[in-house]
């Protein structure tokens, strides 16, 4: 988290760069872009925002420094004081009064007409409301890791394909030149064949004991912040604390897979499949209220023999990113612009003309904007999304059952481990249920 | 009372046959105490109930002289023990003694020193060699350069800066980072734990030959300890950047001899949670095994602290499944979540044993079965049999449906049991 900054000022050069190409373009139409070179209203992106803590807040921002690119109406959260703070900043973009504030996504997805929604809630809401949103055919901006469960990330997904929606996670790594360059060394073998992937995720940190149940605060809707999960007493742990407690996350085990291990798989060609045998330890803390495991080691074998070991950053020598090793070199990327490779010369290889060239994004919710415009395929479609959380979750599963864990990539099932396959679903509580596709 | 104590007597030698089958060898072991600037009437007791604690050893201790009391007969017939715990900083031994006991180590003895005792003798060469580092009692240059981490896990030998050896920092909960994970010692700990309120040594200089280190303090997250009952209190308090990681752990070669030097464990008047620490516990456990047979066979407890925070076991002993099962059933939300960690550790370490799994279970729906167990307890255990159970606890928890605060657990249970039942 601290390295934010670097992506912040990364946006800001690239919103920039972005902004002097809407000037340049003199072949097209003054009265095309509006006055003052600005796109007129209409051709904005409708948009609205389900989830507006840290994340959310951190998505609408990034939205509104495109300039004129989108339009938010409406804001959704179970706490009041997060609407207001949110309808404060959307009404001063818009220079005007009329941000709709809800506390229930069903009403708000019911309500509002929007072209896109941005979603940055816990991750066991993401089953019910990336679904239903999805269903609603709009084009979605959600953030990672796709899902709490196995399940959960299934149904998405399938829902996703069926509206043939317009998605794009908040995997945003994928739009910064050091991560797209390094997976594109990495794919045309620029370290040798690929044999090898080293991922390093942040460190669990501090606990919090064993917090008395307290008193929830008015502006907190606390039974509808906990939704399909089990009912529990407020304990001043809500949000972002819950990615420290195993009925909402995985803590950073999953939250992390869909940075670092998604430029893996990018990198490696194992974006669009599974691994076939999933093997780790965790290391839980005793004591107190946090339960997610703290220290993991994960190791993955997928079929066509690569393996990638996915660690706690402190027990790995390049500690934090991803490191593909082939069988000439390593290459190593990382936040705050980090590229870096076994021989400096494999930085400076060209990529030919007829070897694999990645997607190119030069600012991920820009992309976002274009693909909503085109309806072309974003930076980072779903299905490589949940096939970077699949990576944590079954190693979660390992983790807990103890087992080595044998999964069918095609079928997307566990093999012959009824246990293992209990945990791939999570019950929800009534009223809640996943919604039908 | 003569049958009882005939009981007890039975008891103790069954007990004693059952960890001798269980464990193999114990080791006798000698812990040497009676002078230093600490607790020693607290620790070196505890340092006996740790070791003997583990089924490996079985540790006698002998009190030396008082200070400036005659120490020419003071003795030990080092090469009766396979190991020998240091918990002494005091007087110098005899010249005997200590040729006596440089014989035993050379010839392939163990050796722990303990905590401050690595301040002991600064005059006996051999002896800080055995260290490896030390600190106090006039040690400055002529004792050896500086020895300590970088930030980047390189370890630096100051052999230029002057000045005198040893420091103590406040008392504190500090981070450990284990720094070799390769050493018998320290193979498969967390890289990052938290000591609990102990006293940091630092500034330790010696000749630092044959030696590993093994772990550090983590200077940059030092944390205060969290106010009793406040919620997020605890939260880091972070430092000034300090120049270095100073050693905590170190493993050292002596002829054929193996030395463990642990700087944790303070004592302090009342004891302290600081050798309550499951970090220090096991380490001390883990190191004794080494310093005794070059090997180490102790598995790393569940309880072994994290980043998350301190472990603390206040009888210095580790629970057992029965003691969890036994203490499980009175769990509610303001107690500790240790039994339930524990047996969820338990769990994954059965892996794919049915047998050890179906055990498990048959406590579990003993707890379940109890009408006296709260319903905390059950719902976490409704937690766990939701996916490990079979259909032996499924009865059980049907019978739980109509208690109206378990309902939610029990269906969540059923539920899940029935996927793949």
């Amino acid at each position: 988290m601290t390295k934010k900054s670097n992506r912040r000022d990364f946006v800001k050069r690239s919103a920039a760069a972005t902004a002097g190409l809407f000037v340049f373009p003199s072949i097209v139409r003054p009265s095309a872009l509006g006055l003052g070179g600005k796109l007129p209203p209409s051709d904005r992106i409708v948009i609205g925002s389900i989830g507006v803590g840290s994340q959310g807040m951190s998505n609408m921002r990034d939205f509104l420094e495109l300039k004129n690119a989108v339009q938010f109406v409406a804001v959704c959260d179970i706490d009041s004081d997060r609407q207001l703070r949110a309808k404060e900043v959307v009404d001063k973009a818009n220079n005007n009064k009329d941000c709709r504030m809800y506390g229930d996504f069903r009403e708000f997805l019911e309500k509002e007409k929007l072209d896109a929604v941005s979603l940055a809630i816990p991750d066991h809401w993401h089953g019910i409301v990336y679904t239903e949103t999805i269903n609603k055919k709009v084009a979605v901006y959600g953030e990672k890791p796709i899902s709490r469960t196995i399940k959960d990330g299934q149904t998405i997904v399938a829902a996703a394909k069926k509206n043939n929606t317009l998605w794009q996670t908040g995997s945003w790594q994928r739009s910064l030149p050091n991560f797209h360059r390094g997976a594109e060394l990495a794919i045309n073998g620029r370290a040798g064949k690929i044999k090898y992937i080293e991922v390093g995720l942040p460190d669990g940190g501090r606990g919090v004991g064993t917090p008395p149940v307290q008193e929830v605060p008015a502006a907190i809707n606390w039974d509808m912040w906990l939704g399909p999960a089990p009912k529990v007493p407020y304990r001043g742990t809500c949000h972002y604390q819950w990615r420290w407690i195993l009925d909402y996350s995985g803590g950073q085990l999953t939250d992390w897979t869909g940075h670092h291990v998604d430029i893996a798989n990018w990198g490696a060609g194992l974006e669009y499949t599974n691994p076939v045998e999933v093997s780790g330890i965790g290391v839980y803390p005793a004591e107190g209220l946090y339960d997610v495991p703290v220290e993991y080691d994960i190791l993955c074998k997928y079929a066509n023999g690569i393996e990638m070991r996915v660690a706690n950053s402190s027990r790995l020598k390049l500690g934090m990113g991803t490191t593909w090793h082939g069988d000439l070199g390593w290459i190593h990327t990382d936040r705050g612009d980090v590229l870096s490779a076994s021989d400096p010369k494999i930085l400076e290889e060209v990529i030919g003309e007829n070897e694999i060239h990645l997607y190119k994004s030069e600012n991920h919710w820009q992309n976002f904007v274009d693909c909503v415009r085109s309806g072309k395929p974003t930076i980072a479609p779903i299905e490589p999304a949940f096939n970077a959380v699949v990576v944590a979750l079954l190693g979660e599963i390992a983790m807990t059952t103890g087992q080595v864990v044998k999964w069918d990539p095609e079928n997307k099932e566990i093999i012959n481990n009824p246990r293992a396959t209990r945990l791939t679903d999570r019950p929800y509580r009534k009223p809640w249920a996943l919604p039908t596709i | 009372m003569k049958k009882q104590y005939s009981i007890f007597l039975i008891t103790a030698l069954l007990a004693l046959l059952f960890s001798s089958c269980q464990k193999g060898d114990v080791y006798k072991t000698l812990i040497i105490t009676g002078q230093g600037e600490h607790n020693w009437e607290y620790s070196s007791p505890v340092l006996k109930q740790i070791l003997d604690g583990s089924g490996m050893f079985s540790a006698e201790i002998l009190t030396a002289p008082a200070k400036g009391g005659d120490m020419s007969a003071f003795n030990p017939k080092f090469s009766k023990y396979k190991l020998v715990v240091l918990d002494y900083s005091g007087d110098s031994w005899s010249d005997a003694t200590k040729a006596a006991f440089v014989e035993y180590v050379k010839n392939g003895g163990g050796v722990v020193v303990y905590h401050a005792s690595c301040s002991a003798f600064p005059e006996w060469k051999e002896f800080n060699e055995m260290t490896g580092l030390g600190g106090f009692n006039g040690r400055d240059e002529s004792a050896g350069p500086f020895v300590y981490v970088s930030r980047d896990g390189q370890v630096v030998v100051d052999d230029t800066t002057k000045g005198a050896a040893g420091t103590v920092a406040e008392r504190n909960d500090f981070e450990v980072r284990t720094l070799n994970t390769e050493h018998p010692i320290t193979k498969g700990l967390p890289v990052r734990w938290i000591q609990a309120s102990d006293e940091m040594l630092g500034n330790l200089r010696g000749p630092g030959q044959n030696m590993e280190i093994l772990a550090t303090n983590s200077p940059r997250m030092q944390f205060r300890r969290s106010e009793a009952g406040a919620p997020g209190a605890g939260a880091p308090r972070v430092r000034p950047a300090p120049p270095r990681f100073e050693p905590v752990l170190m493993a050292i070669k002596y002829g054929n001899g193996r030395i463990f030097n642990t700087l944790l464990g303070h004592a302090d008047e009342g004891g302290g949670p600081a050798m309550q620490s499951v970090g220090f516990i096991a380490t001390l456990q883990r190191g004794a095994e080494w310093a005794a047979t070059g090997a180490v066979t102790q598995q790393v407890p569940y309880d072994f602290p994290t980043a998350a925070g301190p472990v603390l076991r206040p009888e210095f002993i580790p629970v057992t499944l029965d003691k969890a099962f036994e203490e499980i059933g009175s769990y509610d939300i303001t107690k500790s979540t240790m039994y339930y960690t524990f047996i969820k550790s338990q769990i994954a370490k059965a892996g794919e044993n049915e047998e050890a799994l179906l055990d498990i279970e048959k406590k579990m729906v003993n707890v379940l079965k109890n009408p006296e167990a709260t319903a905390e307890a059950k719902k976490l255990l409704l937690r766990e049999l939701s996916w490990m159970g079979t259909d032996y606890c499924v009865q059980a928890i049907k019978d739980l449906s109509s208690d109206p605060e378990l309902a939610e657990s029990v269906e969540f249970a059923l539920t899940r049991l029935q996927k793949v039942n």
